[in-house]
């Protein structure tokens, strides 16, 4: 274990800027800075001391007491979220577009639109269609490239309190390894969240999900190249999950993610050819909520880091679910084009239930539903991992 | 944007399978612009997961209420059907960008093919109280689809185009253009991809055959603007209401692109009203189709 640890700070002045010593000092108010940890793990304490005592920093909606459960979570090498509740790339954007009707700062964090090193233009349309219960997307990566993107939105991230943690795409191991030492070190990006599942570009992506040698080997060398937390996100196309998982949290990746959409398609309607441009797309929404489901409780058994669960949450139950089944936090998806309000109120609706439960911290609820076994579920940093 | 609770005032059936609805949003009504859009929320009971996208059809500020205008095609739009006045449904908006008239403008030439009607109507009533003169070109397959002439103000000269003749001009509305293209100041246009195809590429080779495009302006025609600027689409002569399958309607999900020349284009955000050259007509293929 590395003596010092770099932690990012949320929510507490950071220190001056060491670094830049006399140049002009950018907005340092989650600038990473280095020092000795104490614990990551964070303890539940009494509502009282809940949140730092500096009023200039202090949120405002912090005054309302909205709820007195401790509901942060630790994903490891010091990402501390205030809440469980994320919000799943792709639906999202870049956190800016639904800020006209979203309390943007009440999420646990966001994880922005898929970012690889060069821009892309995406697939033809027409991209999206509904399905049963879910939705097929066919995006296929259509972002500016990461320089666009950090200039800009990176600004505006280091400036709210919610993590943003960037999705990164790519095509090799070089492409991936490019794009996250751009974001090292950039003010206002809290993680990294490592896509190597899209199942919706021709080369590249998927491969690195389906190969547990490969899904290390990109893991193992993102991790090389920046002290970002990092978290993967895994796909369900595959025949069986856990050595892949087992192999890319052995590979240092701080969390897991699962997960991504699973390939489908759909037919025009005079059912002449495919109905996506792109033949193929993700499907998402509730009616993958089983699939999610199977995985999460599978990985949350061989790996010793957290798993963050995606797939069809869209309500408090699922979120219920998921925890149960060994996640520590959830990413909401699909659900937001429905209901662009539904995480904020995931957030207050789970502080609400753990009150209801008489607990402290929403933490007893994780891996309830997982069989026992000496080596349960951590909730905790990957550095505490036994 | 914003999310309002809107309640049904009045739902009916004007054509078959077509219905107008009537809701009370004052939020929307003042703010809304012609063109512009609101993603409506149905039953969570069905299983649909995605939100409906709605021109707005109509919009009173006075009394605050908007209409809207739709085809029931799916289990979507036949929930909305069967809301009773007095539910309420759940909606974001206004959302997108609607259409930019010149204000030098005097005489606009509104092209619709069938429900295509309901992105121009709104456009209709603004144009009037602004003091314009109004063609309104409409297509439809027969006379059973003609759009009643008691929805549209007096003022609107309406010229009807069906596919068998049964009413007026027996041909594509499309033909009908030409008569009035050297009247019209600025044009506007709804409905299928071909039919916007064929209108963008009657416009495309106007200036040449009219040959009085420039007169009276410098050499040059100004200052160039940037394709999809909000001055290129004024001063375009044509824009289009696209529309394509939609996730979040807000430019996150980038799910509702359509092809542009400047590469994709999101209907919900640069959209849904674009000029006519801002769009890849060739590439544009599937554009308003529907898996059911």
């Amino acid at each position: 274990m590395k003596a010092k640890k770099r932690v990012v700070t949320y929510g507490k002045a950071a220190p001056p800027s060491r670094g830049a010593a006399g140049g002009p000092v950018p907005n340092t108010r989650r600038t990473p800075t280095v020092r000795t940890i104490r614990s990551a793990i964070v303890e539940p304490r009494p509502a009282s001391a809940q949140r730092p005592p500096s009023p200039a920093t202090t949120p405002p909606v912090a005054g309302r007491a909205r709820s007195a459960v401790d509901l942060s979570v630790d994903l490891g090498r010091g990402l501390v979220l205030r809440n469980p509740v994320l919000v799943a790339s792709g639906t999202f954007g870049y956190g800016v577009e639904y800020a006209d009707v979203v309390d943007v700062e009440r999420l646990g964090a966001i994880c922005c639109k898929g970012t690889t090193l060069r821009p892309r233009q995406g697939n033809r349309p027409p991209r999206v269609t509904e399905t049963p219960a879910g939705m097929l997307n066919s995006i296929g990566l259509q972002n500016p490239g990461v320089d666009a993107v950090l200039e800009r939105y990176a600004q505006q991230w280091a400036g709210w309190q919610v993590p943003v943690i960037v999705n990164v795409a790519g095509e090799s191991i070089e492409d991936y390894v490019e794009v996250v030492r751009k974001l090292d070190l950039v003010p206002g990006i809290a993680g990294v969240e490592l896509n190597i599942s899209c199942p919706n570009v021709g080369k590249g992506g998927l491969q690195f999900a389906i190969d547990q040698e490969a899904a290390a080997a990109v893991t193992r060398a993102v991790r090389r190249a920046t002290e970002l937390p990092l978290i993967v996100k895994l796909s369900p196309n595959v025949a069986d999950i856990r050595p892949i998982a087992a192999a890319i949290a052995g590979a240092g990746a701080d969390a897991l993610s699962a997960i991504n959409t699973l390939s489908g398609m759909a037919l025009r309607a005079d059912r002449t050819g495919p109905f996506l441009g792109n033949t193929y797309g993700g499907l998402s929404g509730p009616a993958i909520k089983p699939v999610a489901l199977r995985i999460v409780y599978e990985v949350a058994q061989v790996v010793g880091i957290p798993v963050i669960a995606i797939g069809g949450v869209t309500g408090l139950d699922d979120v219920l679910d998921y925890l149960a089944a060994g996640a520590v936090a959830v990413q909401v998806g699909t659900a937001i084009f429905a209901d662009p309000t539904l995480p904020v109120r995931l957030v207050d609706q789970l502080g609400e239930e753990c009150g209801r439960r008489g607990l402290a911290s929403y933490r007893p609820l994780i891996g309830t539903a997982l069989p026992n076994r000496p080596n349960a579920a951590s909730a905790k940093g990957v550095e505490y991992r036994p | 944007m914003q999310l309002v609770d809107a309640e049904l005032q009045e739902s009916r059936q004007v054509l078959p399978g077509q219905w107008l609805q009537q809701y009370h949003a004052p939020a929307l009504a003042v703010s809304a612009r012609a063109g512009q859009f609101v993603h409506v929320r149905t039953g969570d009971w069905s299983g649909l997961v995605l939100r409906r996208p709605f021109t707005i059809n109509t919009a009173d500020p006075a009394t605050g209420s908007i209409s809207l205008h739709f085809r029931e095609v799916g289990r979507g739009t036949a929930w909305l059907t069967h809301l009773r006045p007095g539910d309420q449904i759940d909606m974001l908006g206004p959302l997108g960008q609607g259409f930019a008239v010149d204000p030098r403008n005097r005489h606009l030439l509104l092209v619709a093919g069938g429900l295509g009607i309901a992105d121009l109507r709104m456009l209709v009533d603004e144009a009037l109280r602004d003091g314009r003169q109004v063609v309104l070109l409409y297509g439809c397959r027969d006379a059973s689809e003609v759009y009643p002439s008691s929805l549209l103000p007096d003022e609107v000269e309406y010229v009807v185009a069906t596919d068998d003749g049964s009413v007026g001009h027996h041909g594509f509305v499309t033909d009908l253009v030409l008569d009035y293209e050297a009247w019209a100041d600025q044009a506007f246009a709804c409905g299928p991809l071909p039919m916007l195809r064929t209108l963008a590429g009657l416009v495309a080779g106007r200036k040449g055959r009219l040959g009085v495009a420039t007169l009276g302006r410098k050499r040059g025609g100004g200052r160039p603007v940037p394709l999809g600027s909000p001055a290129a689409r004024k001063k375009a002569f044509l824009q289009v209401a696209m529309e394509q399958n939609m996730g979040c309607a807000v430019g996150a999900c980038l799910g509702c692109v359509i092809w542009g020349v400047n590469g994709p284009q999101r209907v919900c955000r640069e959209g849904p009203v674009f000029a006519f050259d801002e769009i890849d007509w060739e590439a544009t293929a599937g554009v308003g189709t529907h898996t059911r």
